[in-house]
């Protein structure tokens, strides 16, 4: 086991380096730059850009540019935003709570819906309910997430008038209730493909674990079925699960960028759009890193996981 | 600010200016800043309730000495001051001086050369220590400093000799006469001496994150990605601030924006503002005051003068001609837009009212084309020596009424056979090489040309402020390249006299009209939107921004 | 020869298990027809419409569909939107269809190598591939539109480069199991060169995986289409793309909704279709469906 880990996390040490050169090569390969959002300024001209650009050392070749930055992340130096000047770590920082609290909640419903249709599906299949889940899923999995929410917010926020069209809370109003109302519609939305993803896995785990001995054993002991699929099943089901949260885990970045885009939530998906557009380098290489970071970290959990609930796998 | 002479209605924008140029006395006797009327509410005693401002970008930098945004400047105008403002009638009224030096009052010298300021002496930062004439030293000489990330050093780099006399008075010497220096200064915000001195580097200063400074507000919080929270400053040494809090909340997408001033979840719609196809709706909002503002930005089509396609006045001639900009106007910006033919914006003292004006035509695009020897090939698209009359025009992606403008131009200039592509690039591809460097064979643009206001525009129009040749200093993007323009502009910036200026400006605008090394769309419009209960707002649009003076907002 | 083939050769075509389970599959059937229909439609349609999909007429703006003689109405330049979202069919099936190619063939070659190869090599191409896994498919799709000229091949380029990680997975995958069998080492024997193993004895045996990931490779390439045009970044105007017509749609949402929806459903229908057959083929093959 000891030596397996060693050999993941040199992997992925190697993995991080490629991902941050790769990020660093194409970043730079935008003409432009961070100075870019300068150039229709009335007084400013190209002497002046020159003059900020040797400040920030975007002058030197790009070599060293990624040493440099490569050497103070190493002493755990993250840069410093060019937009704001805070560091970059207190900057992704400021996103994470909004970030975390529409994966929460998004999360939440999409496990409890998602594991309440998988069962059903894999406990009547075959039934009208299992053939309309899978239609379901399928074009559930099919919707531009952004489509969605636009429709959402026409039906709900312009039309209807139930729902905020977007941000997180109103100004002067901190209350859990206000953060509720503003949470419904972007957590739905991103639930959707959760809610697709997670009964389709949540289906055919069942149907395995409907299959086992064990389960066969209870049903033989006469014990209700019920019973059986509550405690043997559904226990069974869920623990091939947590890989699929594993590998799941670097979509709490990406998954919710469109999301929070069209909703205008000040999380980290949105940061990073934001970021990009300034080119502000720093934010978007720290970003990067923790995208790759959480990936890695997914796949590793996932695999040892799998690892640990079924022996025949070897690590080695 | 004065406030002794309220009822002064009859006053002028040229009364003004000639005023501020015979004796500096314009900050005395002009009208308080506002031009509110006699009738108005009046202002609570004690500053009370909040206004929240909606903004569709996000403040991120709060040394207003640093590089940044337009959007960053509402917080500026609101924690800091200049040493003078320019009012909604272009007038440069003092504020942290107690006047406006001029050759005729002698604070400024006869060759232009040696400036005077003197200030006002009951000023305090936001801690408490006195505002000196030290601080204004320490602002000057820091912009220029070269390891500070200074904005515009434009002008700033002339200082020489700068000398603190008194607490009260400063002085110093010009390289060379440079009159638009005046109008710099009302953008220039004064920074504390006594706070930054401490900071090893000025660009990382604690300060930058919390400014401190001598305005109606103080810094309350950020909270990043969503709000800033100002907070009213008692000891004020202007009229104002009446509200206790002032909000600048960002909200990333303009439709949403507009969507929550109409719940009212905020009170004021700022930068960007609400978009043109919106108006009618917002007009008919109850409890809400919605109005047109003429902007100082223009949008236009810039054509690069040294792509063989445009090098013949006939062609640039015959593609203005050929622009339908009212139905432009009327259907894609829903009448809310001006028509224009220079890039002066019609509210300044300097623009020229007499200039021909745009005919929509498309036969005499053609003859222009006929007889210039643009002769259509086989593919329908003219062509002279080799040369097709084919270009791309490029603008900022995901812009979607410009995106509209371009392909409806397309359309209309194929029917005079020239062949326009859409080429667009994200903002910040399009705006930094590309742009500088003139990569572009046309490109559609809105910005102002007035550096703080004032008319010169040597950046924009002198030969030697083209950056893709050498020793290019200014952002002559479109390479364009008149003797006539180049000795106009630098007599004008050397003239301080606002009449002589005037006459310099007026000309530039009939050089650049004739020769079109851009082609006007139309002057932008603003729709402000706020709550009918604010009052004491004033828009300003000799400032970048609709927050220029927040100290006389409040609540009826 | 592919395994398709091989299945196909057994008797007439309509006759083979893999046809006959495709066909009984009760979603992909509907997917097959709804996905025909639409290309039909999108390729024959523009010619039966009485309007161009290009022609601007400022005085028809905002049309409502079925109202007046614009079907499904016309657009903020008052151009048809029925005209118009056939086109774009056109647009995005064809960037859809072409960057699946390209990134089946570039995953292809690279699970085929990396799983052949084994050692080394394959550390080297698989850790690339998961380099570019860790990457928000976003990050890379829009720093490239930013970075080449938005014409539809490159288009088509940009998505293939975000989409091609997947078939390498599981093509690299479906070899390493096969490498060991006795017809590969029977090949081996026969002093067979590397590539004519490679490419002629193993891959027909991974084709069915292939062909699944394929199908729901066109229904990802569509989307990410829509996404990037949709933030303006992708086709470009005037050539109209489902993405594009999107562009601009939010800021009329209140007042000419179906700007909005039309395009929408649209994609919706065209990916859902690829899905179907997606599933289907997954079926009919007998591709286990255990990678997540």
């Amino acid at each position: 086991m000891t030596a397996f880990l060693l050999k993941r996390f040199m992997q992925s040490l190697v993995l991080l380096v490629i991902v941050s050169i790769i990020g660093f090569i194409v970043l730079n390969l935008i003409p432009g730059g961070p100075m870019a959002q300068y150039g229709l300024d009335p007084g400013m001209t190209q002497q002046d850009i020159a003059r900020l650009e040797e400040q920030l050392g975007l002058n030197r070749p790009l070599w060293v540019q990624y040493f440099d930055w490569a050497w103070r992340l190493l002493q755990g130096d993250w840069g410093t935003s060019f937009r704001d000047g805070n560091p970059v770590l207190t900057v992704i920082g400021r996103h994470i709570f909004a970030t975390l609290l529409l994966m929460g909640s998004s999360t939440v419903i999409a496990v409890a819906i998602g594991t309440w249709i998988g069962i059903r599906g894999a406990t009547h299949r075959y039934s009208a309910f299992d053939y309309v889940a899978t239609v379901g899923a399928m074009i559930a999995l099919s919707i531009p997430t952004f489509w969605f929410g636009l429709i959402g917010i026409y039906v709900f926020a312009l039309e209807l008038g139930w729902l905020p069209a977007g941000n997180m809370y109103t100004i002067g109003d901190g209350s859990i209730l206000n953060y509720l109302h503003h949470l419904i519609m972007p957590s739905v939305v991103l639930a959707l493909v959760h809610i697709a993803i997670w009964s389709r896995f949540m289906r055919s785990s069942t149907l395995d674990a409907m299959n086992q001995e064990f389960v066969k054993t209870a049903r033989a002991k006469g014990v209700s079925e019920r019973r059986v699929i509550m405690k043997h099943v559904v226990g069974n089901a869920l623990l091939p699960m947590i890989t699929l949260a594993g590998v799941q885990l670097p979509s709490i970045l990406t998954g919710a960028l469109v999301t929070e885009t069209v909703f205008t939530w000040p999380g980290m998906g949105r940061l990073f759009l934001d970021s990009l557009g300034y080119s502000d380098y720093p934010v978007v290489m720290g970003l990067l890193m923790f995208s790759a970071i959480l990936t890695i970290a997914g796949n590793l959990i996932a695999d040892i996981v799998v690892a640990l609930v079924d022996p025949r796998i070897r690590l080695a | 600010m004065t406030e002794h002479d309220k009822g002064n209605s009859n006053y002028s924008r040229r009364d003004a200016l000639r005023m501020m140029a015979i004796g500096g006395v314009a900050g005395l006797i002009a009208p308080n800043l506002l031009g509110k009327p006699a009738f108005a509410q009046t202002p609570p005693a004690n500053p009370t309730g909040r206004i929240v401002v909606g903004l569709s970008q996000e403040p991120t930098s709060f040394n207003p000495l640093m590089v940044h945004n337009e959007v960053d400047e509402g917080v500026y105008f609101s924690i800091f001051d200049a040493l003078f403002r320019i009012d909604p009638q272009g007038v440069i009224q003092p504020n942290l001086a107690v006047e406006v030096p001029s050759q005729e009052n002698g604070g400024i010298s006869q060759d232009g050369l040696a400036w005077r300021i003197r200030l006002r002496d009951d000023v305090r930062w936001h801690d408490g220590e006195p505002f000196t004439a030290e601080d204004v030293k320490y602002t000057l000489e820091l912009i220029v400093n070269p390891d500070f990330r200074a904005w515009r050093t434009l002008g700033h780099a002339l200082l020489r000799d700068i000398t603190v006399v008194s607490p009260t008075e400063i002085t110093w010497r010009m390289e060379e006469p440079f009159a638009p220096y005046m109008s710099f200064l009302t953008e220039t915000f004064m920074v504390p001496k006594h706070i930054l001195e401490k900071e090893a580097d000025p660009n990382e200063a604690a300060f930058n994150q919390a400014p401190i400074g001598t305005g109606a507000f103080k810094w309350g919080q950020r909270i990043a990605g969503d709000h800033i929270e100002l907070v009213a400053n008692p000891d004020y040494f202007g009229d104002g601030p009446y509200i206790e809090q002032l909000v600048f909340k960002y909200i990333p997408d303009r439709t949403v924006l507009y969507t929550q001033f109409q719940s009212g979840d905020i009170d004021l719609v700022g930068l960007a503002y609400i978009a043109p196809d919106k108006y009618a709706e917002a007009s008919a909002l109850p409890d809400r005051t919605v109005e047109l503002i003429p902007a100082p930005q223009f949008e236009f089509i810039l054509l690069n003068m040294e792509r063989p396609q445009f090098k013949e006045l006939a062609v640039r001639e015959a593609l203005y001609a050929a622009m339908d900009r009212k139905m432009i106007i009327d259907a894609i910006y829903y009448g809310v837009a001006g028509l224009t033919e220079t890039f002066m914006p019609q509210q300044s003292f300097y623009y020229n009212p007499d200039l021909p004006v745009q005919e929509f035509n498309l036969d005499r695009a053609r003859k222009l084309l006929d007889d210039a020897g643009w002769v259509p090939g086989a593919d329908g698209i003219r062509a002279k020596d080799g040369v097709r009359l084919a270009f791309a025009n490029t603008t900022t992606a995901g812009d979607h009424l410009r995106e509209q403008l371009q392909q409806f131009l397309q359309q209309t200039f194929a029917e005079i056979g020239v062949e326009m592509t859409i080429s667009n690039l994200p903002p910040a591809v399009l705006w930094g090489d590309f742009w500088t460097y003139s990569r572009f064979d046309s490109a559609i643009a809105g910005t102002t040309y007035l550096v703080a206001s004032d008319p010169d525009v040597t950046l924009r129009f002198h030969s030697k402020a083209i950056p893709s040749q050498t020793g290019g200093r200014g952002s002559n993007n479109s390479q364009y390249s008149n003797p006539e323009i180049d000795a106009l502009l630098e007599e004008g910036a050397r003239t301080f006299d606002p009449e002589k200026r005037r006459e310099i400006y007026f000309k530039v605008q009939e050089i650049i009209r004739r020769d079109l090394p851009l082609l006007p769309l139309y002057a932008r419009t603003l729709v402000y939107g706020r709550k009918a209960g604010i009052e004491g707002f004033v828009a300003n649009t000799n400032t970048r921004t609709e927050s220029w003076h927040a100290a006389g907002w409040y609540w009826a | 020869m592919t395994a398709l083939a091989a299945h196909l050769e057994r008797s007439h075509w309509w006759q083979s298990r893999v046809v006959r389970r495709f066909l009984n599959h009760r979603l992909a059937l509907p997917g097959l027809v709804m996905i025909s229909l639409l290309t039909i439609a999108c390729v024959v349609g523009p010619y039966l419409l009485p309007f161009d999909s290009l022609y601007i007429d400022l005085r028809a703006r905002f049309s409502p569909p079925l109202t007046g003689q614009h079907f499904l109405g016309t657009d903020p330049l008052g151009r048809d939107i029925a005209a118009r979202l056939l086109m774009a069919g056109r647009t995005s099936l064809l960037v859809g269809f072409f960057a699946m190619v390209l990134s089946v063939l570039v995953g292809t070659i690279v699970g085929v190598v990396a799983g052949y190869r084994g050692g080394w090599i394959n550390a080297v191409l698989m850790r690339t591939v998961d380099g570019f896994l860790s990457f928000p498919s976003i990050f890379l799709l829009l720093a490239l539109a930013a970075a080449l000229k938005p014409s539809p091949a490159f288009i088509t380029v940009i998505i293939a480069v975000t989409s091609w990680m997947e078939v390498a997975r599981i093509v690299e995958a479906e070899v390493r199991s096969l490498r060991e069998r006795e017809f590969v080492l029977a090949g081996r024997m026969l002093g067979l060169r590397g590539a004519h193993i490679m490419f002629r004895e193993i891959l027909p045996n991974a084709v069915g995986p292939i062909i699944v990931a394929a199908t729901l490779t066109v229904a990802r390439a569509i989307l990410m289409e829509a996404y990037i045009s949709f933030l303006g970044y992708g086709i470009q105007p005037p050539l109209p793309s489902w993405g594009n017509m999107l562009n601009g749609a939010q800021q009329y949402l209140a007042s000419a909704p179906w700007l909005a929806i039309i395009p929408g459903v649209a994609i919706t229908i065209a990916v859902t279709s690829f899905n179907f057959i997606g599933d289907g083929l997954r079926d009919a093959l007998d591709v286990r469906d255990d990678h997540v």
